[in-house]
C-alpha cells in the first residue's frame, strides 16, 4: 500500500512516496523534485509552483507567497503583520481573520490562506498521484516544532480539505532523523542528534536525543530572519551594483528588474553548489539592456560571510542552552535547501570535526523522505496514530552504572541502562571479571546528569572457580515503569543466580 | 573488568532508585509504533522482553500440560470417527476448545509416538488392516484440530457442552447461581472479546444493561458443518456435489436456527427473571410515578394558589364597592337631608315671604296692583335662593310698611333684571347659528360665496357625477374650476358644504334657486335660437328636436353593442333598432355621448393629479 509524505515548507513544498518498503521523492510536472510554494491567481484560474513564481513578476498583487506563515494565526498576529509588510499582495482583516485581496478579476476577491495552502497540498498529492498512476490518500505532513496547535490544526484541515487522510503530523526534525534511519535498527542506545535545517525562509536548529528507539526533542531554536532568500537578497544586491558599475543604472526603484533578477540570482546560488563559478544572465533587465555577469563561488562565499556566519550562530545559542558540549553530539542531520552551501557545510564540520555529519541525501528532501517513511509506516493500520505530535512516555531518569576498574586499575562506569529510556525496560549485559578471582561484587551506581553517581546496591557473587579465563557475568538489568530496577547476575560457568530488587523512591 | 568482592561484602541495596520521570516524544519511527502497540494492548513488558516472554510462558504451559490418556482408544472404530472426542483421542480432555496449537501438536506427537502402528509392530502387537487400524481415528483427530476451520465446526458439537437452558423455576429462587455458570457456559461461543459478566445483585444499571445488550446482539461463531449428513467430498461430479451442499445448508441453517433460539430463549428468560431488571425497572416506574405525583401536585397546588388569588380579589372588589356603595348612599342621605331641610327652610321662607306680603297687603291698596304685585311675589318666592329670601323677610319683619315695600320691590327689580339678562343671553346664544344660516344659504355674497351661474354648474355637476363617482367631490370641484366664469377657485371641500347646504335648502330657497334657473335657461335658449337662426340652419332641427328619451338611449346603445365598428353599414342598422331616428341623428347623439365621456374622463384625470 502506498502512502505519501509532503514537506510543506515556507518556500518549497516536496512530497516522497513509500512503496514497497522505498521512500522516493517524486518530480513535478515540471520536472522538479521541490515545487515552490507559491500561487498565483489569474482572472480565471490559480497556477501553483514554478510558474507562479516565474509569473510574479508581472502578477506581485496576486501572487500569493509563504503562506504557512499566516496559516492558522490571527490577524493581529504579529507574525501576521510582519508577513503583510514584507509580502507584496494585499492583506486585510476580515472576521480577525486574515484574508488574501485578490483583484486579478473584475472584483477583489478574498481567499483565505487555508484555501492556499489547500491548493499547493493538492498540487503535491496530483504530483504523487501522477507518479503513482493510482489514487493516494495516506498521508504524513511536517510541521516545523515551533506551530501552535492552532497552526497544526489549520495545517490538517488544508490537507484534508486538499483530499488527504493524514495519518499523522510529525515534526520536521523527527523526519529528517526517520530518512537517515537513525535509532530505527537497533533500540537500545543512547545519542544525541543535531538537525540543521536552512530552508528558504527560516533557519531552526533542534538537538533530539535519541533513545530506545524514540525522539526527544531537547530543544530548538528558530530565526526566521535568515534563509536562502536573504542569501539570494545579498546576491542580487551585488549584481545589481555590478550592473550600474556597466550601464550606469540604478536598478534598485525597478521592482520588476529586481524581481527578475532575483530569479536571476537563485539560479545562480543553485548552480554555485555544485559548480565553482555560475553564469547570470537576465534579458532585457533594464531599459532593454540584457545583463550577464559571471559570478565565481569564492566571490559569492565573500559576499556571504557573515550570513553565513549568523546562521551558524545559533548551533552554539543551543548548544549551551542544552547543556551539552559539541563532542556530545553524535550525528549532524543537514536539511533544507540552502544546507547545500558547501561552504557553510565546511562551516558546520568544522565545529562538530569528529562526528558522523549526514548529508548524502538531498537537504531539502529528507524531510519528505522522513514523513514518507513514517507514512509507510503507519499505512493500513488503524487506531494505532495518537491525535497529538507529541506523546508523553515514562523513561528513567537516571543512568544506571556499575563500576568496574580498568587495566590500569582505574574505577571507570559502565552504563547499564542510560537516562531517558523509555520504560519498562530491560538490558542485557555479559560483564567481565578476572579469572583469578573468587568472589565478584557488582557495585551498581545511579547517576543524574553530570553529577557525581551514587552507589544504590552491591551484587557479590561468591566461590566462584577460579580459571584462565575471565568469568563472564550475565547481567540483566530491568526497570519497571515506575523506576524501581531490578539487576540479576548469573555467572555463566556455575549458573548461579544473585538478585537484588531495588525499589524507587516515590 | 569487575571489582572483587571484599570479605564480609554482602548483596544489598543501599539506596532507592530515582523514579522515573515522563518526557514528551516524537511519535515517530518503527519502535515508537511497537510501543503503542504494547500499550494499547497494556502489556507491561517492554519489547523485548515480551517475545521471550511469550515463549517461556508457552514452555511454562507445556511443562503444566499432562497428556491424560483415553482408556477406550484402543477400542474406538476408524469408521465412527464422525462421533468420537478428538480431544480424548489426542489425550486432550481436560482442556478441550482451551487447548492452544502447540498444545495440540505436542499431543499428536506423544500419541504418535505411543501408537504408531510401526512402534506396535515393534513391539509385536496386532494392527488392524489399512485403515481399519484405531491409529486412523488419531490422524483423523489431529486433521480436524490442526486445521482452524474443522477444529472450529468440531467444537461447535462439542459433545461435552451442555446446550441445556434453565427453566424459568430454576431460576426463580436463585438468579445467579443458576444463571452465571451458563452464560459463562455459553460465552465461549462468542466472536467478541470482553464478554460482561452476570454480575451480582449490586451491579449497576450499565453494567446490568451492557450485559443484556451484548448478549441480545450476541454474535456466535458456532456451526453445524460437522454434522453434516452428506459429505461434499464423496460427491462424483459437480451436480451431486452442488446437490450436497444444498442439503447440508438446508440443514445447517435449521441447526442454526435452532441455536439462535436457545440463545435468545436463554437471554429472554434470564432477562425475565432477572431481580435486578425488575429492581431497575420498578425503580423507574416508582421514580416516574414520584415524578408525575409530584407534578400533579404542582399543578393542583398552582390551581388551589390561583383560586385563591382570585378568590382574594374578588372579595376585595366587593368589599370596597359595598363601602363605595355604603359611602355613596349616606351622603345621598345626607345631601336628601339637607335639601329636604333647606326645602323645608325655603317653603317656610316663601311662606313667611308670602304672609309678610299678605300682610302689608302687597304693598298697594288696589286691587290690579296687588295681583301683579302678587305675581311679583311668586316670582320672588321661585328665584330667589333662601339666603336672600332670609334677608328679605327680615326686613321685612323689622321694617315699616314702606321699608319692607321698597326691598321687595328692589328685589322684584333685581330679579327681573336678572331675568331680562337670561332672556337677552339666550337670544345671543340663538343669533349665531342663525347667521350661519344666512351666510351659508345666502346666494353668494361672501368670498366663497356662490353666484347663480355656480350654483347651477354646481346642481349639475352634482347630477353628472352621481354618488358612488371615484373622488367625486374632488372632481366635482374641478369641474366647477375648469367651467366656472366666477373665477374663483373651490376645492372639495367648498363644493360639498354648499352641496349639503343646497340639499336641506329651505323650499323657498330651493325654488327660488330653480326658478332663478329657469330664468337663465330661457335666457339662453333665446340667445341660442337667435345664434342658430343666423349660423346654422340646417342643426336647428336636431337642436330643437325632441331630446332623447331613455328608451331610446338603451336602444341605441344596445344597437352600439350589437353592431361593432367593423360592421358595415353600421349606422344604417343602428338607425333600423333606434325607431324614430334617423342614421344622422343617431351619429350625433353617439358623437355627443363620446364627447361626454371624454368631458368626463379628463375632469376625472385632472381631479385625480390634483389629488395626487
Amino acid at each position: 500500500m502506498a502512502a505519501i509524505g509532503v514537506h510543506f515548507g515556507y518556500t518549497c513544498a516536496c512530497v516522497a512516496i513509500f512503496k514497497d518498503g522505498r521512500a522516493d521523492v517524486v518530480a513535478n510536472d515540471a520536472g522538479d523534485r521541490v515545487t515552490p510554494a507559491v500561487v498565483g491567481y489569474r482572472e480565471t484560474e490559480q497556477i501553483v509552483g514554478i510558474a507562479a513564481k516565474q509569473g510574479r513578476v508581472r502578477n506581485a498583487a496576486n501572487t500569493v507567497v509563504k503562506v504557512k506563515q499566516v496559516l492558522g494565526r490571527s490577524f493581529d498576529d504579529p507574525e501576521t503583520q510582519t508577513h503583510k509588510t514584507e509580502n507584496k499582495c494585499q492583506l486585510v482583516n476580515r472576521q480577525d481573520k486574515p484574508h488574501y485581496e485578490i483583484t486579478a478579476g473584475d472584483r477583489p476577491v478574498y481567499v483565505v490562506p487555508h484555501d492556499v495552502a489547500k491548493l499547493i497540498l493538492h498540487k503535491m498529492k496530483e504530483t504523487a498521484q501522477s507518479a503513482l498512476g493510482s489514487e493516494v490518500n495516506e498521508a504524513v505532513i511536517t510541521v516545523p516544532f515551533e506551530f501552535a496547535h492552532a497552526q497544526k490544526r489549520a495545517l490538517r484541515e488544508a490537507a484534508e480539505a486538499a483530499g488527504f487522510h493524514v495519518l499523522r503530523l510529525i515534526h520536521e526534525p523527527a523526519a529528517a532523523l526517520l530518512a537517515y534511519n537513525i535509532g530505527q535498527d537497533c533500540s537500545a542506545g543512547k545519542s544525541h542528534v543535531l538537525v540543521y535545517k536552512l530552508g528558504g525562509t527560516s533557519l531552526s536548529v533542534t538537538v533530539l536525543e535519541v533513545n530506545g528507539g524514540m525522539f526527544r526533542v531537547l530543544d530548538t531554536l528558530t530565526d526566521h530572519s535568515i534563509g536562502g532568500e536573504k542569501i539570494t537578497e545579498v546576491l542580487a544586491q551585488h549584481l545589481a551594483a555590478e550592473f550600474k558599475r556597466t550601464f550606469k543604472h540604478e536598478l534598485s526603484n525597478n521592482t520588476r528588474a529586481m524581481m527578475k533578477l532575483m530569479i536571476g540570482a537563485d539560479m545562480a546560488k543553485h548552480n554555485l553548489s555544485s559548480l565553482s563559478t555560475a553564469n547570470c544572465f537576465v534579458d532585457s533587465l533594464h531599459d532593454g539592456i540584457d545583463f550577464e555577469c559571471n559570478i565565481s563561488r569564492a566571490r559569492f562565499e565573500l559576499l556571504c560571510a557573515s550570513l553565513f556566519n549568523k546562521s551558524i550562530q545559533p548551533i552554539k545559542a543551543l548548544m549551551e542552552k542544552v547543556g551539552l558540549s559539541n563532542s556530545d553530539i553524535n550525528q549532524v542531520v543537514l536539511c533544507g535547501g540552502s544546507a547545500r552551501i558547501p561552504r557553510l557545510q565546511q562551516m558546520i564540520r568544522d565545529m562538530f570535526p569528529d562526528v558522523e555529519m549526514l548529508n548524502s541525501a538531498p537537504p531539502d528532501e529528507v524531510i519528505a523522505v522522513g514523513a514518507a517513511l513514517e507514512a509507510g509506516l503507519l499505512v493500513g493500520k488503524e487506531g494505532l496514530a495518537p491525535e497529538e505530535e507529541t506523546v508523553t512516555v515514562d523513561v528513567s531518569a537516571t543512568d544506571i552504572l556499575v563500576k568496574e576498574v580498568d587495566e590500569s586499575g582505574a574505577e571507570v562506569f559502565t552504563v547499564l541502562l542510560p537516562s531517558g529510556t523509555p520504560l519498562p525496560a530491560r538490558r542485557q549485559h555479559v560483564l567481565t571479571g578476572g579469572g583469578e578471582l573468587s568472589s565478584v561484587s557488582l557495585e551498581i551506581y545511579q547517576r543524574s546528569l553530570k553529577e557525581q553517581p551514587e552507589k544504590i546496591a552491591k551484587i557479590v557473587l561468591r566461590n566462584l572457580q577460579p580459571k584462565e579465563d575471565k568469568h563472564d557475568i550475565d547481567t540483566v538489568v530491568t526497570m519497571k515503569r515506575d523506576g524501581s530496577v531490578h539487576v540479576s547476575c548469573v555467572e555463566q560457568s556455575s549458573g548461579r543466580p544473585e538478585v537484588v530488587t531495588i525499589a524507587a523512591a516515590s | 573488568m569487575l571489582l572483587t568482592a571484599l570479605d564480609g561484602d554482602e548483596t544489598a541495596v543501599f539506596k532507592a532508585a530515582v523514579a522515573s520521570v515522563q518526557i514528551q516524544v516524537e511519535p515517530v519511527g518503527r519502535w515508537f509504533e511497537a510501543y503503542i502497540k504494547r500499550r494499547n494492548r497494556t502489556a507491561s513488558a517492554s519489547f523485548q522482553e515480551l517475545e521471550e516472554e511469550q515463549q517461556s510462558s508457552e514452555e511454562s504451559e507445556d511443562e503444566e500440560f499432562v497428556l491424560q490418556e483415553y482408556p477406550m482408544l484402543r477400542t474406538l472404530d476408524p469408521k465412527d470417527w464422525k462421533n468420537q472426542d478428538h480431544y480424548c483421542v489426542l489425550g486432550l480432555p481436560h482442556l478441550r476448545y482451551k487447548a492452544t496449537q502447540k498444545q495440540i501438536k505436542t499431543a499428536h506427537k506423544g500419541i504418535v509416538l505411543k501408537h504408531h502402528p510401526d512402534k506396535r509392530k515393534a513391539a509385536g502387537e496386532q494392527i488392524g488392516e489399512g485403515d481399519n487400524d484405531y491409529f486412523t481415528c488419531i490422524t483423523k483427530a489431529i486433521e480436524i484440530l490442526s486445521d482452524p476451520v474443522k477444529r472450529r465446526a468440531f467444537d461447535s458439537v462439542d459433545p461435552t457442552f451442555d446446550n441445556s437452558v434453565p427453566s424459568k423455576n430454576e431460576g426463580k429462587e436463585n438468579f445467579t447461581e443458576v444463571y452465571a455458570p451458563v452464560f459463562e457456559r455459553n460465552a465461549r461461543w462468542t466472536s467478541k472479546k470482553h464478554v460482561p459478566k452476570l454480575g451480582t445483585m449490586e451491579s449497576t444499571f450499565e453494567e446490568v444493561d451492557n450485559f443484556y445488550s451484548f448478549w441480545y446482539n450476541f454474535d456466535s461463531w458456532r456451526e453445524f458443518s460437522y454434522l453434516d449428513e452428506e459429505e461434499k467430498d464423496k460427491a462424483e461430479c459437480r451436480d451431486e456435489r452442488r446437490w450436497i451442499e444444498k442439503q447440508n445448508r438446508g440443514s445447517r441453517a435449521v441447526r442454526k436456527k435452532e441455536e439462535m433460539n436457545r440463545m435468545r430463549n436463554l437471554v429472554d428468560s434470564a432477562y425475565s427473571l432477572d431481580p435486578r431488571i425488575k429492581k431497575f425497572k420498578d425503580e423507574e416506574k416508582a421514580r416516574k410515578e414520584a415524578e408525575k405525583k409530584a407534578k400533579v401536585e404542582a399543578k393542583k397546588r398552582e390551581q388551589e394558589e390561583k383560586e385563591r388569588a382570585r378568590q382574594a380579589e374578588i372579595d376585595a372588589a366587593r368589599l370596597a364597592k359595598e363601602k363605595e356603595e355604603e359611602e355613596a348612599r349616606q351622603v345621598a342621605q345626607l345631601a336628601k337631608k339637607e335639601k329636604e331641610i333647606q326645602k323645608k327652610a325655603i317653603k317656610k321662607e316663601r311662606q313667611k315671604l308670602r304672609t309678610s306680603c299678605k300682610t302689608w297687603n302687597y304693598f298697594t291698596e288696589e286691587e290690579s296692583d296687588s295681583v301683579k304685585m302678587m305675581e311679583e311675589v311668586e316670582k320672588l318666592c321661585d328665584r330667589l335662593e333662601l339666603t336672600s329670601l332670609q334677608s328679605l323677610n327680615e326686613i321685612l319683619a323689622l321694617g315699616s310698611r314702606e321699608d319692607s315695600k321698597v326691598a321687595v320691590v328692589k328685589q322684584v327689580q333685581e330679579v327681573n333684571a336678572q331675568l331680562q339678562r337670561e332672556k337677552e343671553a339666550e337670544v345671543q346664544q340663538r343669533q349665531p347659528t342663525r347667521s350661519d344660516h344666512a351666510s351659508a344659504g345666502g346666494g353668494g355674497g361672501s368670498g366663497k360665496g356662490f353666484n347663480e351661474e355656480d350654483l347651477q354648474m354646481l346642481i349639475k355637476a352634482v347630477n353628472l357625477f352621481p354618488a358612488g363617482t371615484n373622488a367625486r367631490w374632488e372632481v366635482i370641484a374641478d369641474y366647477m374650476n375648469l367651467h366656472s366664469t366666477s373665477g374663483t377657485k373651490r376645492t372639495a371641500k367648498d363644493v360639498i358644504i354648499k352641496a349639503k347646504s343646497l340639499q336641506r335648502l329651505d323650499p323657498k330657497q330651493k325654488d327660488d334657486t330653480n326658478r332663478k334657473a329657469f330664468e337663465k335657461f330661457n335666457k339662453e335658449h333665446s340667445v341660442v335660437a337667435a345664434t342658430i337662426d343666423n349660423a346654422q340652419p340646417s342643426e336647428r332641427f336636431d337642436v330643437a328636436g325632441a331630446s332623447w328619451t331613455t328608451e331610446e338611449q338603451k336602444l341605441l346603445e344596445q344597437a352600439l353593442k350589437k353592431f361593432p365598428v367593423t360592421t358595415a353599414e353600421r349606422w344604417e342598422k343602428i338607425a333600423e333598432t333606434v325607431p324614430g331616428r334617423s342614421k344622422k341623428e343617431c351619429m350625433k347623439r353617439y358623437k355627443e355621448l363620446v364627447e361626454m365621456v371624454k368631458a368626463k374622463k379628463a375632469a376625472q384625470d385632472v381631479a385625480g393629479k390634483t389629488k395626487k
